[in-house]
């Protein structure tokens, strides 16, 4: 293991101001262009689920099969039918064949950030990351502008997760849970539970004494980002720590047997089953984080052995137990990498980083499912038409959620910065 | 023609081979080129990259992407000469048509916005197209060996003061080479803000003021990028309106300085009971105990800071404290470490081994020494066996030898995750220099002056070190590794392996260790001489050295100091040696100011350069003066750190208040207030077992490490909370590995976490409460004892007495619980959870 962060040598400053190429606002007119592209109904969710796949899975191998490219190129794995028609996938993914019309699939989505933390950054945030400013993440603005029940986490990663709050703050960062939970257990997040003698009552009293003994730093005001964070922090985790619907999310074992059966075992299913069970009690934002795609050297043996099955049985899981419980057409699933991987197998039998040419998935909001949107080249190698990129994407994950990504916020040091800043919602799916 | 046009074209055709005198500026590149009939040549480094460069063609998102753009690939920021040179005139599709030059694709692409993916980039007959088209017509030249070498950039102003926003300023940069020519290269060069909410500058260089604070842009021109400070004050008290501030040491001077210039008024002295709490935390990672804190605050003489200083830095927290630092820095992680079987072990030995000598105040590059120059076998003439039994003396049961004795420590090197040449480059670059090198991996960096010839170079240093028997002691290994049967270590007999070996290290008999050593061997100077050839003639060939670079191998190329000479192997058995005097030598421009900023960072929250692994040209510091005083006084005092660490803490800059003024609330990076900071993971943990220990173990928790997270056991510390509060995992180098954000979690852990109300409830002090007040026999608690309890809560958490209306709401609570333990229970919860508490400020 390499004992640096950036395998393609990138510096977090990595990146030049160039002449006409930087990054420019949108203009009035562009706008107007985004505005009138409502097309765009009305937005239908109210929560959202955030998949992520870190370390960038491989696009070819999963829902981007070039069957007719040559051997150096297609890989190992054979292509299957879905339930959607026309659509396609893995051989190592058929349960998600069986339930294909209830995601859409986005082929051709690039960008070109080639190194994990910065496109995680940018597939995070759906803004080309800039020197000068950190971005908040998707959970952040969700937070912020879709304020959940007072006494659930607004934001809660399992088990953690690579988003960061930005210039928002750390008040708009999220509860990780820090494990995974195992299959019909109640999960024990530490702080949460109610036990030892402690009353509501006493909850009460001690919450109203902390406000008058913590005031040493009252004469900063809203000014340190660090105060104010911390003050938001225990204002919530005491409404959290009284609530009973918190405790219920978390115990998977309150779970009917009809719903826990149409997710594995493994860790990753039993995230995705603790995120619809968060989402049905009212937490409106859930990143689940699934580590392990990075596969530079025996990408075919971990994929059919270690990532497909998991991915294959969490995600259908998922997208099935939202729908029984009806909360599908609420929640918007958002499901994406930070790149794709070479389309030409390496001499390790790896395919390494490559933005050029990655796929997302999305589900429900309103999302039109059993479609493919987009399309990459026949060997994989970039987009075949317009690209789709990583602002499009977000914008559109964004306008699900009915939030307008042209809303200014202001950074620190005073600075208009818009949502997302270059992005389109992709009418295809939302239309 | 005119006088001025005769002279404009005598200078321009004389350009390349002339040698312009001093002071003769060839003027910009558009003005020479305005006519499609200029007769200038123009240079391939000089005009030809440099102008696509500014165009964007070679940037990541368009040609300089690693797949290339349309089938057409340029360096990643235009340094590889020879392979963009190739890209345009070679291959199957040139870029250039030699006999038809108006037909070449660098000239019809940026022209024709419909066919070219980056659009238009320039229309036909401007300066660029006129640039392109003569540099074909004359033979599209590329670069020679002989060609004379990038120098400096020069750039007017030196420095921007603006007095209002929207000001602008226009630069002039003027770039030197090693014939002595000089040209104005403003219209070819790149530019950068580093904050864009203090200055922008667009692409012809024109500045322009966005609001009050200090900043820098920086100017990319070939290998030179140059950082030129811009600054609106904060305020109107500049220059002679600012007021009378004491500047008591060298540093406050350095300091005020930049402060006057910005009209930035510093804030007030921090309070005593701040000062003790603050700087025990900084410099121990422990908090003062009540008697400690109530003896401070009886002090009325004018040194007790500088007294209480002086004391800290004789305990052992120090040691540990800082300690923890370097581990962190030099990562150390149990996961990572050589041995088989003790890697916990090998973990806590390193750390001891650090210990005793920040404990002893060994001097700093003493330290780095021994972990840079570090083998296996670091007596002379050890035999394999020898050292063998000396390693297995470490790890026997009974009375284990001292490893901290050794001379040197090589667990470093030996780490799993650095065993490649150019991963020890990088980390060594990165703990020792606070120099970020991944960029020169692979290609120039954007931000400094390092090439990938420079990385591969710097990498040679490593290429002969290696991790397993040093020959020719192969044989001897092998019989023994037979002998004691450690290749089934990974079978099913693993329990009965390693039972032999602990009876064997009992009976002082040896068993196989892997050593780290140095391969002395050289490859003839004439191989070396044709791989530096071709190093020379093909950059691209850099990358193949650094992974044909095997660990254990002798220098393919010829190490080089980074920015300073090469060192021929003749003279350097151990091409590390020299390394070692480069880092100490004084005009060395890295290692100390890398320490003493890495110091001062974690004293003021912000380093002089931040973040403090970043020192690159396009990174300056926010205050120069002070970074070079600070390292220069460090080396004239022998890489002392307690007189760093006592220099620092008795400025007025340190010892300041976190309470703003209207002029100093918006400063966040010239340390003119204190900036409050959460508390470190290991520190949280330690804090809050000394706030509700008894008193005699929370006394014996200052003296002794054995139970501290910042202590030397591994398993010491609460690992949910030290997750969840940011302990970094050693094993990325990035100081940004340790997090000392907030969140949710933690807060919801502080209020309620069963454990930690556990020990808050019924731990060793609230023990003592009950026993002292001892509610059983009815007797009535006194109110003094009652005061004197509520005290010593306050004490043990924000350091310092309650304030008068503190007290009566504390008795209050006391008075209202449901009964006195409960009441001093509840006071102890409460202030646990307070900001005051969970910061240092």
């Amino acid at each position: 293991m390499s004992s640096h962060i950036y395998c393609d040598g990138l510096h977090r400053r990595d990146f030049l101001r160039i002449g006409g190429l930087a990054g420019v606002g949108l203009s009035l007119a562009q706008y107007l262009q985004i505005a009138e592209a409502g097309q765009v109904g009305p937005s239908k969710a109210k929560a959202a689920i955030f998949v992520r796949l870190s370390g960038g899975p491989s696009h070819l191998d999963t829902f981007d099969m070039k069957p007719d490219a040559p051997a150096s190129h297609r890989g190992e794995f054979r292509e299957i039918a879905t339930n959607a028609p026309g659509v396609r996938f893995c051989e190592h993914l058929p349960k998600l064949a069986k339930c294909a019309d209830k995601f859409a699939v986005l082929r051709g989505v690039s960008h070109t950030l080639a190194d994990h933390r910065l496109g995680t950054k940018y597939l995070t945030t759906g803004n080309r990351p800039l020197p000068s400013l950190e971005y908040p993440g998707f959970g952040a603005v969700v937070s912020r502008e879709l304020s959940g029940p007072a006494d659930l986490p607004t934001f809660v990663a399992v088990p953690g997760g690579e988003e960061t709050t930005g210039y928002m703050g750390v008040e708009y960062g999220p509860l990780n849970t820090g494990q995974t939970p195992k299959p019909g257990r109640k999960m024990e997040i530490r702080g949460l539970s109610i036990n030892g003698g402690i009353t509501l009552a006493d909850l009460d009293r001690r919450q109203n004494l902390l406000k008058k003994f913590d005031r040493a730093f009252d004469s900063l005001g809203n000014q340190d980002k660090l105060l104010v964070g911390l003050d938001r922090f225990t204002q919530r985790a005491f409404a959290m720590i009284r609530s009973p619907k918190v405790r219920t999310a978390f115990d998977l074992s309150q779970e009917s047997s009809a719903i826990t059966g149409m997710f594995g075992e493994e860790s990753f299913p039993q995230s995705c089953l603790l995120a619809a069970r968060l989402v049905e009690t009212g937490v409106r934002f859930v990143t689940v984080s699934f580590t392990g795609w990075d596969t530079h050297d025996d990408n075919f043996t971990k994929l059919k052995m270690q990532q497909l099955p998991p991915l294959d049985a969490g995600l259908s899981g998922l997208f099935r137990a939202l729908d029984a419980k009806g909360l599908l057409e609420t929640t918007t699933v958002f499901v994406t990498g930070e790149f794709g991987r070479t389309p030409k197998v390496n001499a390790r039998g790896g395919r390494d980083h490559y933005p050029r040419a990655m796929f997302c998935l999305m589900a429900g909001g309103g999302i039109r499912g059993g479609q493919v949107i987009g399309s990459s080249d026949k060997l994989g190698l970039g987009p075949e038409h317009t690209p789709i990129t990583p602002d499009d994407v977000a914008a559109t994950f964004y306008h699900t959620l009915g939030i307008d990504i042209t809303k200014e916020y202001r950074t620190p040091s005073g600075r208009p910065v818009m949502i997302v800043r270059n992005g389109k919602a992709i009418e295809e799916l939302v239309g | 023609m005119s006088i001025k046009w005769v002279l404009f074209v005598v200078c321009a055709t004389s350009f390349l081979r002339s040698v312009a005198s001093a002071g003769d500026v060839v003027s910009p590149l558009p003005g020479r080129f305005t006519k499609a009939d200029a007769s200038e040549t123009p240079d391939f480094r000089r005009h030809v990259l440099p102008t696509m460069g500014r165009m964007g063609c070679n940037s990541r998102a368009c040609h300089g992407s690693f797949q290339g753009q349309g089938g057409f690939h340029l360096s990643l920021f235009g340094y590889d000469f020879k392979s963009d040179y190739d890209a345009l005139t070679a291959g199957q599709h040139p870029r250039i048509d030699l006999a038809h030059p108006e037909n070449s694709l660098i000239l019809n692409k940026p022209t024709s916005a419909d066919n070219h993916g980056g659009g238009l980039r320039f229309p036909e007959g401007s300066w660029q197209y006129n640039v392109f088209r003569r540099w074909i017509e004359t033979g599209a030249k590329g670069v020679s060996p002989g060609d004379a070498e990038f120098v400096r950039l020069t750039i007017a102003p030196a420095e921007v003061k603006f007095d209002h926003v929207g000001a602008t300023a226009k630069l002039r940069i003027v770039a030197s080479w090693s014939d002595g020519a000089t040209e104005d290269v403003t219209a070819i060069s790149r530019f950068r803000s580093n904050d864009d909410s203090v200055a922008t500058i667009d692409e012809d260089g024109v500045i322009t003021s966005r609001g009050p604070g200090d900043s820098h842009v920086v100017a990319f021109y070939d290998n030179g990028v140059q950082p030129i400070p811009v600054m609106l004050p904060m305020s109107d008290r500049v220059g002679s309106r600012y007021p009378d501030v004491a500047a008591p040491t060298l540093y406050d001077r350095l300091v005020i300085d930049k402060l006057r210039k910005l009209g930035v008024v510093p804030a007030s002295t921090s309070t005593d009971a701040e000062f003790l709490r603050r700087v025990s935390l900084d410099l121990t990672g422990t908090l003062p105990g009540p008697k400690d804190i109530e003896s401070f605050l009886a002090d009325k003489s004018p040194d007790k800071r500088a007294r209480k200083i002086d004391q800290l830095l004789e305990t052992p927290a120090y040691a540990a404290w800082w300690t923890t630092k370097l581990c962190d820095l030099t990562g150390n992680n149990p996961q990572q470490q050589s041995d088989q079987i003790y890697k916990r072990e090998q973990s806590r030995q390193w750390y001891e081994w650090i210990y005793r000598r920040v404990l002893e105040n060994k001097a700093y590059d003493e330290i780095i020494a021994g972990l840079l120059l570090a083998n296996g076998r670091d007596k002379p003439d050890q035999s394999y066996l020898d050292y063998c039994r000396e390693m297995g003396s470490y790890f026997r049961q009974s009375k284990p030898a001292d490893f901290t004795a050794r001379k040197t420590m090589p667990y470093y090197l030996s780490r799993t995750n650095v065993r490649k040449p150019e991963e020890k480059a990088l980390s060594v670059s990165y703990a020792m220099l606070g120099v970020r090198l991944e960029c020169a991996q692979c290609h120039k960096h954007p931000f400094d002056q390092w090439t990938q010839k420079d990385f591969t170079q710097f990498q040679a240093f490593f290429q002969p070190v290696d991790v397993g028997v040093k020959p020719p002691s192969g044989p001897e290994a092998k019989q023994l590794r037979e002998e004691v049967g450690i290749d089934k270590l990974g079978g099913k007999n693993r329990k009965q392996v390693i039972a032999t070996i602990h009876e064997r290290l009992e009976k002082n008999q040896p068993v196989p260790f892997t050593e780290l050593y140095v391969n002395n061997r050289q490859i003839p100077p004439f191989q070396r001489q044709r791989m530096e050839q071709m190093l020379k003639n093909n950059p691209k060939f850099a990358a193949q050295l650094q992974k044909k670079g095997k660990a254990g191998t002798p220098p393919t190329v010829t190490p080089k100091l980074l920015g300073a000479e090469e060192v021929p192997l003749a003279d350097a058995p151990d091409p590390r040696v020299k390394l070692m005097e480069w880092l100490r030598r004084k005009d060395n421009p890295y290692f100390a100011r890398a320490w003493v900023n890495r110091t001062w960072a974690a004293y003021f929250g912000v380093g002089i350069v931040e973040p403090p692994d970043d020192m690159s040209q396009a990174n300056p510091p926010s205050n120069r003066p002070l970074l070079d005083a600070l390292a220069e006084g460090f080396v004239a005092h022998h890489y002392d750190m307690k007189w760093l660490h006592r220099t620092i803490l008795n400025t007025a800059a340190y010892q300041r208040s976190w309470r703003t003024n209207a002029s100093n609330q918006l400063d966040n990076h010239n340390f003119s207030h204190a900036l409050v900071r959460r508390l470190p993971a290991e520190v949280v943990n330690d804090v809050l077992m000394q706030a509700t220990a008894n008193r005699q173990q929370a006394e014996a928790m200052q003296t002794s490490m054995e139970n501290r997270a910042i202590g030397p056991a591994l398993d010491k510390g609460d690992r949910y909370l030290l997750v969840a509060f940011g302990k970094p995992d050693r094993v990325v180098t990035c100081d940004c590995s340790r997090s000392n954000e907030p969140s949710l979690v933690q807060t919801v852990f502080l209020l309620n976490d069963a454990a930690l109300r556990g020990r808050i409830d019924a731990g060793g002090w609230m023990q003592q409460v009950r026993q002292q007040i001892q509610p059983g026999k009815g007797r009535p608690v006194s109110p003094a004892a009652s005061d004197a309890l509520i005290r010593e809560v306050f004490l043990r958490t924000v350091s310092r007495p309650p304030q008068e209306d503190e007290m009566k709401e504390a008795k209050n609570v006391v008075a209202t619980a449901a009964g006195p333990v409960d009441g001093i229970r509840t006071l102890l919860w409460t202030m646990l959870n307070t900001k005051e508490f969970i910061v240092n400020h």
